[in-house]
C-alpha cells in the first residue's frame, strides 16, 4: 500500500513539474509563433501576387481584407460583410462598413464601424466593433471567412482567397489568387500534415502550377486524372527551378495555352490528397464568385465607396 | 586528475565511435532514413537531439535519488517528452524556417530509443558531470551520423551541399528518395566498421611488435 502511494505521488509530481515547464514555455513562445504565422501569411500573399526579393512589391500595393460574418438577430440569420471603405473625412484612412445581406442576396442595412484597417486583423476588435452597431437583442455573430483584395494604386490586381479542405490526414490550409476575370492566378499550400514524399508533394510547383489559368467555367468540370505528366509539361510547370530563360515568352504563351484545358494530373501515390486540394479549390472558387457578384451588385446600388 | 580527464574523454569518444547511435547501435534509424535527405536537415536534427539528450540526461541524473526504480521508464518518457515539447515550441516560435523542414520529426524525438537507453544505462547510475559528458558525446555521435548520411545523400542526389551547388548536375536522383536511405546507412555502417577493424588490427600489430 505504501509503495502504491509512493509511486502515485511520484508520478503525479513529475507530471505537474513537466506541465509547469511546458506551460511556461508555451506562454513565452505563443506570441512569437502567432507573429510568425502572420508574417508567413503575408509572405504567401505577396508570393501569390508574383512579388519576391528580386521583385519587391510596389509602394502603392494595398491589401484590403473583406470579412464575412453570420449574424443571428432574434430568429433571423443574415450575412454580414465587413467592407473596407474610404473614410468620409478628407483623410486617406480606411475604415470599415458592415453590410447586412439576407440569404437570398437582398440588401438589408449598412452600418459604419469604428475600426481602422490596421486594427481589423485582431478578431476581438472586429467583434467588438460589430456588436457595438447592431441593434436589437439576442444578437450573436459568427466568423465565417475572409477574402483579400489586392490593389496597386487604383488598379485591382487580384482576389486572394484563403481556404481549408479536409486532406488525407488533417485539414489542408491553402490560399489561391484569382484575377478580375475569375481565373486562377496561383495556388499556395499554407499548412498541411500529409505524408512526406507522397501527399506532401502538393507543395511542389509541378502540382500547384497545374491550376494556373483555369477559369470558373473550367473549374466546374475539372477533375483529377491518373496519368503521368508529360516531360514537356513538367519542365514548363517547374520552370522556376531550372535554368532561367529556357522558354521564351512566346513559348510560355503557347505552352500555357496548350495545357490550359487539361485536367489535373494526380500525384503518384497521393490521389486522395490531389483530389482534396482540387475539391477545396473548386469549392472556394465557386462560392466566392457567387458571393462577389452579389456583393458588387449591392455596392453599386448602395453607392458604397469601397476602398478596393 | 589525469585519470579523470582520460575517463571523461573516453566517455565522450564512446558516444561518437564505440557506441555511435546510428552506425554502431543501429538505434533511431527512423530519422536517419527519413530526414537525412540533405545536410542541413541532418545538422538541425542533430542539434535538436543534442539539446534534448543533454537536458534529459541532466534532469534524470539530478533526480535519480527521487525516481522510484519500478516506474523509471514512464519517468524517462515524461522527461524526454517535456524537453521535446519545449524544443518544438521554441523552434516554432524563433526558427520558423528550420521548423518547417523538420516539422513532425521533432515530435518524433520522444520515441528515440537511444535517448531512453542512455538515461537508463548511464544517467541513472552516474553523477551529473559524467552524465553531461556522455549526453554531449551521444548527441554529437548522432549529429555526426546524420550529417554524414545527409551529406552523402544530398551530394549524390542533388549535387549540392548545404544548398550550395558543388557538382553542377544531379548524379542520381534516387539518393534523395526514401529507399536510398537504407542503402546509404548500410554502406556507411560497413565503412565505419571496416575502418575500425583495420585500425584495431594495426594497433594490435603495433603493440605486439613493441
Amino acid at each position: 500500500m505504501k509503495e502504491i502511494i509512493k509511486i502515485t505521488v511520484g508520478l503525479t509530481m513529475t507530471c505537474l513539474i513537466a506541465a509547469a515547464i511546458m506551460g511556461g514555455v508555451f506562454i513565452v513562445t505563443a506570441k512569437a509563433k502567432k507573429h510568425n504565422e502572420y508574417v508567413n501569411f503575408q509572405e504567401n500573399m505577396l508570393k501569390l501576387l508574383g512579388f519576391d526579393e528580386n521583385k519587391p512589391a510596389p509602394e502603392a500595393l494595398q491589401l484590403c481584407t473583406v470579412f464575412r460574418y453570420l449574424v443571428h438577430q432574434d430568429k433571423k440569420t443574415s450575412l454580414g460583410y465587413m467592407l473596407p471603405v474610404q473614410a468620409s473625412d478628407a483623410t486617406d484612412d480606411i475604415t470599415y462598413q458592415l453590410v447586412l445581406v439576407d440569404i437570398q442576396g437582398q440588401f438589408i442595412a449598412k452600418y459604419d464601424l469604428a475600426i481602422l484597417l490596421a486594427q481589423a486583423t485582431d478578431e476581438k476588435d472586429r467583434e467588438k466593433a460589430i456588436t457595438a452597431v447592431l441593434t436589437g437583442n439576442n444578437n450573436t455573430i459568427e466568423y465565417a471567412d475572409q477574402f483579400i483584395v489586392a490593389k496597386n494604386g487604383d488598379q485591382r490586381l487580384a482576389y486572394l482567397l484563403p481556404g481549408k479542405t479536409p486532406g488525407f490526414k488533417t485539414h489542408i490550409n491553402f490560399m489561391m489568387a484569382m484575377d478580375a476575370t475569375y481565373s486562377i492566378v496561383g495556388l499556395q499550400i499554407l499548412e498541411h500534415q500529409e505524408d512526406p514524399g507522397l501527399g506532401a508533394e502538393i507543395e511542389q510547383e509541378y502540382f500547384k502550377n497545374q491550376f494556373t489559368g483555369k477559369d470558373v467555367e473550367r473549374l466546374k468540370t475539372l477533375k483529377v486524372i491518373k496519368e503521368p505528366l508529360p516531360d514537356e509539361q513538367l519542365r514548363f510547370l517547374e520552370r522556376t527551378k531550372w535554368i532561367n530563360n529556357e522558354f521564351s515568352d512566346d513559348d510560355l504563351a503557347t505552352l500555357q495555352k496548350k495545357y490550359q484545358p487539361k485536367d489535373i494530373c494526380a500525384i503518384t501515390g497521393a490521389t486522395i490528397s490531389s483530389v482534396a486540394v482540387l475539391n477545396g479549390v473548386k469549392n472556394v472558387a465557386t462560392k466566392f464568385v457567387y458571393r462577389v457578384k452579389v456583393l458588387e451588385n449591392i455596392i453599386s446600388k448602395q453607392n458604397i465607396s469601397v476602398a478596393f | 586528475m589525469l585519470e579523470d580527464k582520460k575517463s571523461y574523454s573516453n566517455i565522450f569518444l564512446n558516444g561518437i565511435f564505440n557506441d555511435n547511435p546510428i552506425f554502431r547501435l543501429a538505434l533511431s534509424m527512423c530519422p536517419a532514413v527519413g530526414i537525412s535527405t540533405n545536410m542541413m536537415n541532418g545538422l538541425l536534427m542533430g542539434i535538436a537531439v543534442l539539446f534534448v539528450q543533454i537536458c534529459s540526461s541532466l534532469t534524470i541524473s539530478l533526480m535519480k535519488n527521487f525516481i522510484h526504480p519500478r516506474i523509471r521508464i514512464p519517468t524517462y518518457t515524461l522527461t524526454i517528452a517535456t524537453w521535446v515539447t519545449v524544443t518544438d515550441l521554441v523552434l516554432a516560435a524563433f526558427f520558423p524556417v528550420a521548423y518547417k523542414s523538420l516539422g513532425i520529426f521533432v515530435r518524433l524525438i520522444v520515441v528515440f530509443c537511444f535517448i531512453t537507453m542512455r538515461l537508463d544505462v548511464f544517467a541513472r547510475k552516474n553523477p551529473v558531470f559524467p552524465s553531461l559528458v556522455d549526453a554531449v558525446g551521444m548527441g554529437f555521435g548522432f549529429m555526426f551520423g546524420m550529417i554524414a548520411i545527409g551529406g552523402v545523400r544530398e551530394l549524390m542526389g542533388m549535387g549540392t551541399l548545404l544548398g550550395y551547388d558543388i557538382l553542377g548536375f544531379r548524379p542520381l536522383l534516387f539518393f534523395v528518395l526514401p529507399a536510398s536511405g537504407f542503402f546509404v546507412v548500410g554502406f556507411m555502417m560497413a565503412i565505419f566498421n571496416y575502418t575500425e577493424t583495420i585500425y584495431n588490427q594495426r594497433k594490435r600489430a603495433r603493440s605486439t611488435a613493441s
